[in-house]
């Protein structure tokens, strides 16, 4: 089906739903529209472009946890022990076999080897090699599916998170949250489809750049955008009455607003009156919904220490986190978590023992808590950034510091729940975590992966522009298979 | 291929629309379509994909044998046809179009196959790459109101339809439509009123031609262009700092409201430079191809960014001239459409020759850019300069006539000894910004070591850590020979493994290390770490010194920085400096042969010149040199005369700062500029800039017509091909887009896609009419929004029949007149020109209006000069939408949510969708509840006594049109109910009486006003205010 007309027949269908549960029972329906009791009772969801999903899905949510910056793949997880005995020496000419390399290392002399200095140890019944600083992480192995192998083309910041978000490097496309949203519609009209929160680091914000593009809708409506949740001000942008304007004048002014709009729909006929009418009921629900959500005094103290201390401060990681949990109960289909700071050229021992101190206990909380309420089944859970780190030092090299540039061609990251199988370690690279010696996992193998978890076909899930179908992975990817439950 | 154009032509004529039935089926309407759709993936232009040598996008491919023997089509043979057997194939493996291609065709499409191969097969190009032709002018419909031609054409395809058109709108409707679609703004009630008094049959021609003259115009329109020119406030790519390229905006604004012809608009857009003498105004409007986004992420490779921009620079171009997607072809030939590979890089090779750099460098104003002073600032410099010329005339003449004697007769020179000069002790120097692991610590004795003022800075850290200042403006300039020193002491329980001090001349790579070699640039030995010892005695004040020619210092650097480095321990530091030469004493200065002395044997940092007189011995120096020398220190050094001068020469400076200053406050652009050596473009194989192909020369792809003969081969050639008259896209494009301005949807919907996966046109031979008629009218655009505007489908009533509903929803065949939301833009202003706040000013640097807090912060990278939002005020707040600051990477969110596009990539048709986030803004953004209020007080003091006058004045400044008897009851019962509720709780009508920055009319009694406020913003609410019906 040309996915350009199915997108004109669902606008065509809401219009309908809306038109009729306004005019097809007349006054009744006023009240309806009025009293937002009545309205919930209708249906809550909005179908997607694609109707049905392309197969059944084993998730029916995302929440990903996305380290800007690019973490440290050898000081967190891919376990290159033999690194020792090449400390300060020269990365072999045949490792690197002449791949480009950023413009920030590539005047170096040099190419000294930096082990990582922390500790691994193995964690459950696969025997995952762990590195020191993911105590909590490692004890939730078991759920996870380590990527070793995962690989990108970019080498800077921008373009490459701009890649992996949206399948290009270039400006211009949808972001994944935003395919879902129009593939497979939402499924809690109370609340954004497609939710971002980004993270404070120390109370507060820097690092890499984030952009809009990253959650944008591209070339789809922008209906399917993510909405940012703030931790300051309004959670959603303008979403509290001015000062002054009470909730029941509110309720008073919506009234009067759909009792005259109603009227002029009465004399003009144009639907897309009814559908405004229906959109302010839906703010006004927002309004109720979106305090409800981010209002924690409902958790359990033991629920709370599970994220660790962070918890109860807005905007941290960890409270990011629990808010993850309850937008996936409210069934929010794409919840994106970002956390900055993770750019490591140089001092990278301290610092990234400094952000994992800041996501480990979440993430391991997160894990847990979506399992016990039995909900890790169907939520995908996806943890990485937008490429990795070298095995080279860039600056100052010791055995206790070091920096670290980009490096593209092999990093981890790692997956659970929702159609994943857990406790394995998926791929393997070569000594120097320099190139994937088997099982290559390019960022559009990963998406592919995602969309298929959520019964998807990421072939199928296209959107014509410009004359010409476009998708998510371009005209690239793989499921990988291997990583299915 | 030789190209058969007379016999499209025809067709085109012929040609009719999706909704109409027809008999006999149209090959560019029906046929090419299903073979694009489900074929060309495989049988189309690209030939790397090209299977079994079959080829349906060229007739002479479809109709050649094929290596079988067999032919696809043959024509009237549908039986004999290969391609007919294959699509009806009942074998899965032989089937096309196979299964895993994910296309299928109907069983309409096989019958339509079926229908044209049985009726000849005719074959022709795809319709819009043929020049139009005029169509002859539809017979009028008897009874049914014409304005112009445009109704012939859309009346005769109605009543082929069935249906009628709508009676035209009352006038009300219409003075609130025209105005909102040529000014962007409502019309005032003064207006309302001066067009319904006007009964004469001139008086909607003579709205049109006000209105048309309105400065308002030029604003309204260039904001839908400068959607085109992905047109922003801020480079877009990683730092996404603040870039100055609105004159560019300005520009376009000023061309609208002089009705520049759209083909002048052309060149001076794509080629000004290249104009001979091009003007000011031209190089300035080549800033549309320097709207995109850019770079300067540390790491990225200048090679890959030329050619990113090139490409962004074609595809914007293509698109918006042609409606052609040429982007597909960066990578490989396009899928569908004629163009190759080469092609795109014969187009691309335009643009990538550019004297821009690949990094921003992150850059007001990465070159090449101009200036561009207002008329004030060029008086003012011409001022400046003529009197910056008489003062510095005035010190001429005080020299030519000094008189000068060295008292100094003597031949015993004073000793002249080096001495520290401190250059901070106990504060930062001026102008440093400190920064560090931890900020900056200052302590004090007793309780700490202290060597010398009221305090010592320390540090405790564990690895490496740091504090430092970079910004310095009072620096030292390290002369030859210069040491720098400073004061350190190391904590006798804590001591650092290593101590480093680091200097920064515009690099850090100057560094001095004692102890372990653990801190920057470690494992080298460099200027960058030049290791000086053991670490110093411990428990003491130890001074260290650094000769600045060890570190790389050399002479003339001007140091603005400074780093107290440690690994691990606590150290202490106090006061810094150089060891440098003393000054000679003003009485010394007296004396030329003292001071020469000085120079000689101190060291000395007077020009070249000066220096080699000294050098030579003084009885062999010759008149010239002597002369030289005297003059020199005459006009620089003597202190006699240094006093006379004293006052010219203050004026003067302060002249020339006057003028720097000047210089400074006139605003730049960035600008187009072609380099001398032009870049040989390649053919990138899958687009990817270091897999270099065939080397290509620019050229335009001949299937669209060839460049007139005397068009250079350089970008101004490509923009006279592309405003040629044959060019069969550029007008059909444009007068497309303008159509979708009026009407919501253009006559072809896809407004960036003119190519075979495009939408047909509704109406095709009004499309080419319009197109020829507007190149035929010397592409004049307010002529040509006037015939649009002057037709009676424009001006009919927009109320939705249900009946035609179900047959068009999409109001295609506009059997009713445009209804649709307003633009983002439109909805905000519209707001504050009722309340009276719109400020009207015309350009100028872009402002921040209200927008909630902290919005950049959490996205913006540290060291973005936009990583904070700094909200504007006083008249900035309230300027026309379209000079709001657009943060590329953030945009506005008001103005998002409704739809604006994110102006990284060109867009020239914007979405409307209708949210409950849009919902939000208008309830609860500041910028309406205020405009709401200062609405309310001229309702209150304008709108009449009585209440129902007063809704009356609100409906008739928001709407155009008097309310209800209905509204009047609901709306006026609402009011007392407000009033009534504000009169309970006088502090809420105060707190929403103080929302917005512009004050409140006091005399108005609070809580009356509050209630007025709440209608006004209600009616602001309304469906109908935010919709053009």
């Amino acid at each position: 089906m040309n996915p350009l007309l199915r997108e004109a027949e669902l606008i065509e269908t809401r219009r309908h739903f809306f038109g009729r549960a306004a005019t097809g029972i007349g006054t009744a329906a006023l009240a309806s529209l009025a009293n937002p009791e009545l309205f919930a009772d209708q249906p809550q969801t909005q179908l997607g472009a694609m109707g049905a999903t392309h197969f059944a899905p084993k998730a029916k949510r995302v929440i990903y946890l996305f380290m800007s910056g690019a973490p440290s793949q050898l000081d967190m997880w891919d376990y290159k022990p033999k690194m020792l005995d090449w400390y300060d020496k020269d990365l072999p000419e045949s490792v690197r076999n002449g791949q480009r390399i950023t413009t920030m290392t590539s005047g170096q002399k040099r190419f000294p080897i930096a082990p990582s200095r922390f500790k691994f140890n193995q964690h459950g019944d696969h025997g995952a090699w762990v590195s020191e600083i993911l105590p909590h992480t490692a004890s939730v192995i078991d759920d996870l599916a380590v990527i070793k192998t995962v690989n990108t083309e970019a080498i800077n910041h921008d373009p490459a998170i701009t890649y992996i978000q949206t399948g290009s490097q270039l400006p211009g496309r949808p972001s994944t949250g935003a395919w879902l949203s129009y593939g497979l519609g939402s499924m809690n009209e109370n609340l954004p489809s497609f939710v971002v929160l980004h993270s404070t680091v120390n109370g507060g914000f820097g690092g890499q750049a984030l952009y809009a593009r990253l959650w944008g809708s591209g070339f789809l409506s922008t209906r399917h955008q993510g909405v940012s949740l703030r931790s300051n001000g309004d959670p959603v942008l303008y979403l509290s009455n001015p000062k002054g304007i009470s909730g029941k004048m509110r309720r008073k002014m919506l009234d009067n607003l759909a009792v005259l709009n109603q009227q002029r729909f009465d004399e003009i006929g144009d639907p897309e009156i009814q559908s405004r009418i229906a959109q302010y009921e839906m703010a006004y629900r927002m309004q109720t919904s979106v305090p409800e959500l981010t209002d924690i005094s409902d958790e359990s103290r033991e629920t709370l220490d599970l994220y660790g201390s962070d918890v109860t401060k807005p905007g941290t990681f960890a409270f990011n986190c629990l808010l993850a949990r309850r937008l996936a109960e409210r069934d929010v289909r794409f919840t994106q978590v970002f956390i900055r700071q993770w750019d490591q050229h140089g001092n990278l021992p301290n610092d990234i023992r400094r952000q994992c101190g800041i996501i480990d206990q979440p993430c391991a909380a997160l894990i847990k808590d979506l399992k016990r309420r039995g909900m890790l089944e169907d939520t995908l859970v996806i943890w990485g950034g937008e490429f990795g780190r070298t095995i080279y030092c860039q600056g100052g090299l010791t055995m206790t510091n070091y920096g670290r540039d980009h490096h593209p061609r092999c990093y981890t990251k790692w997956m659970a729940g929702g159609g994943i199988k857990g406790g394995i370690v998926y791929g393997e690279t070569d000594d120097f975590s320099y190139n994937v010696q088997e099982n290559p996992a390019h960022i559009h193998d990963l998406n592919a992966t995602i969309l298929h978890t959520l019964g998807v076909d990421h072939e199928r899930l296209t959107y014509r522009h410009q004359g010409r179908d476009f998708r998510l992975t371009d005209v690239h990817g793989n499921v990988l298979t291997d990583l299915l439950a | 291929m030789k190209k058969n154009r007379s016999a499209l032509a025809v067709l085109v004529l012929l040609m009719t629309t999706p909704f109409a039935a027809h008999a006999e089926v149209d090959f560019s309407k029906d046929i090419l379509p299903i073979l694009s759709n489900n074929c060309f993936q495989c049988h189309g232009p690209d030939a790397a994909q090209r299977a079994a040598d079959l080829r349906l996008d060229l007739e002479e491919g479809a109709f050649s044998e094929l290596p079988t023997g067999e032919f696809a089509i043959v024509k009237g043979k549908p039986d004999h046809s290969a391609l007919m057997q294959r699509i009806t194939e009942a074998d899965p493996d032989l089937k096309m179009p196979p299964a895993d291609s994910g296309k299928s065709l109907t069983e309409k499409d096989i019958a339509l196959l079926r229908q044209w191969i049985e009726e000849g097969a005719n074959w022709n190009e795809h319709w819009a790459y043929v020049p139009p032709q005029m169509p002859a002018l539809p017979e009028p419909v008897a009874g049914w109101e014409q304005g112009n031609a445009i109704d012939l054409f859309i009346q005769a395809r109605l009543k082929q339809e069935g249906l009628s058109p709508e009676k035209e709108a009352d006038k009300a409707t219409l003075i609130r439509r025209l105005t909102l679609d040529l000014t962007g703004l409502p019309p005032t009630i003064a207006e309302v009123d001066a067009f319904l008094v006007d009964t004469s049959d001139q008086a909607y021609e003579r709205l049109v031609d006000r209105l048309l003259q309105s400065e308002r115009y030029g604003e309204h329109m260039g904001r839908s262009w400068l959607d085109a020119a992905r047109f922003a406030d801020t480079h877009g790519l990683h730092l996404d700092n603040e870039r100055s390229i609105w004159p560019y905006r300005d520009w376009v604004i000023k061309s609208f409201n002089q009705n520049m012809p759209f083909d002048q608009f052309t060149i001076e857009q794509l080629a000004g430079d290249l104009l001979p003498e091009p003007s000011l105004s031209q190089r300035v409007a080549t800033g549309f191809n320097r709207c995109n986004v850019t770079t300067s992420e540390g790491g990225s490779i200048d090679e890959e960014y030329y050619v990113r921009y090139a490409v962004d620079r074609v595809e914007t171009t293509a698109t918006v001239w042609m409606g052609l997607t040429a982007g597909c072809a960066a990578c490989h030939d396009h899928k569908f459409d004629p163009l190759s590979q080469k092609e795109f890089y014969q187009l691309f090779s335009y643009f990538f020759s550019l004297t821009e750099r690949a990094m921003d460098g992150n850059a007001l104003l990465p070159p090449p850019s101009v200036k561009v002073p207002t008329e004030i600032q060029i008086a003012e410099k011409a001022r400046l300069t003529s009197e910056s010329t008489a003062a510095n005339q005035e010190v001429a003449v005080i020299l030519e006539n000094a008189e000068y004697a060295d008292p100094f007769e003597g031949t015993e020179f004073p000793v002249y000894a080096k001495a520290d000069v401190v250059w901070f002790d106990d504060e930062l120097p001026a102008g440093a910004k400190p920064e560090g692991n931890t900020p900056w610590e200052f302590v004090e004795s007793p309780d700490h070591p202290v060597f010398s003022g009221k305090n010592s800075t320390t540090r405790t850290g564990e690895g490496i850590t740091q504090h430092f200042f970079t910004g310095a403006t009072d620096g030292p300039t390290i002369g030859e020979g210069d040491v720098l020193y400073t004061y350190v002491f190391l904590d006798k329980e804590n001591p650092p493994e290593t101590i480093q001090l680091q200097f920064n001349d515009g690099s850090w790579d100057h560094r001095a290390t004692w102890g372990a070699d653990k801190c920057f640039g470690a494992g080298r030995d460099y200027e960058g770490n030049r290791r000086q010892g053991d670490l110093p005695e411990l428990g003491k004040w130890v001074r260290l010194e650094v000769a600045a020619a060890d570190v790389g210092l050399k002479p003339g650097a001007k140091l603005n920085g400074w780093a107290f480095t440690q690994f691990s321990g606590t150290v202490h530091w106090d006061q810094a400096g150089t060891i440098g030469a003393p000054q000679l004493t003003a009485e010394q200065k007296k004396s030329l042969a003292i001071w020469e002395h000085y120079q000689k044997t101190v060291g000395s940092s007077v020009p070249e010149n000066i220096k080699k007189i000294i050098d030579v011995k003084v009885e062999e120096r010759n008149e010239d040199q002597i002369a030289e020398l005297r003059k020199y220190y005459i006009e620089n050094v003597n202190p006699d005369i240094a006093a006379k001068l004293a006052e010219p020469r203050k004026k003067a400076a302060e002249l020339k700062k006057g003028l720097e200053d000047l210089e400074k406050a006139i605003p730049a652009t960035l600008v187009m500029e072609d380099r001398k050596e032009m870049r040989v473009a390649h053919i990138l194989e899958r687009g990817e800039y270091d897999k270099k192909g065939e080397p290509v020369e620019s050229a335009v792809p001949a299937w669209l017509g060839s460049a007139p003969e005397d068009a250079p081969n350089n970008r101004l050639g490509l923009a006279q091909w592309l405003v040629s008259p044959t060019h069969p896209l550029t007008s059909r494009v444009t007068v497309n887009r303008y159509w979708q301005h009026y009407f919501g949807t253009g006559l072809v919907t896809t407004s960036e896609d003119f190519g075979v996966q495009g939408e047909q046109p509704s109406h095709p031979q009004l499309l080419d009419y319009l197109a020829l008629t507007f190149i035929e009218s010397g592409w004049d655009i307010k002529q040509f929004q006037k015939l649009i505007v002057m037709s009676s489908t424009y001006k009919q009533s927009s109320r939705v029949d249900q009946t035609k509903l179900a047959v068009d929803s999409q109001n295609r065949l506009l059997a009713r007149g445009p209804r649709f939301r307003l633009d983002a833009e439109v909805i905000r202003d519209q707001v504050l020109q009722i309340s009276g706040l719109l400020v009207g000013t015309i350009g100028g640097k872009s402002v921040k209006p209200y927008q909630p807090a902290g919005l950049w912060k959490p996205v913006g990278f540290g060291g973005s000069n936009t990583s904070t939002f700094r909200q504007d005020s006083g008249e900035a707040l309230f300027r026309r939408s379209m000079y709001t600051f657009w943060k590329r990477t953030s945009p506005p969110p008001s103005m998002a949510i409704f739809d604006a596009p994110d102006r990284e990539t060109c867009q020239v048709r914007r979405a409307r969708t209708n949210t409950p986030l849009q919902a939000l803004v208008l309830l609860n953004d500041v910028q309406f509840v205020e405009a709401a209020r200062r609405f309310a007080e001229q309702v209150m003091t304008h709108g009449g006594d009585s209440i129902e006058s007063r809704i009356a004045f609100v409906y008739r400044s928001v709407l155009a049109r008097e309310p209800s008897a209905k509204e009047l009851q609901i709306v006026g019962t609402l009011f007392n109910e407000h009033l009534a509720e504000f009169n309970e709780s006088p502090e809420a009508a105060t707190e929403l009486l103080a929302i917005g920055e512009s004050g409140r009319n006091e005399a108005l009694e609070s809580e009356e006003l509050a209630a007025w406020t709440m209608i006004v913003h209600l009616v602001f609410n309304l469906s109908e205010t935010v919709t053009k019906g």
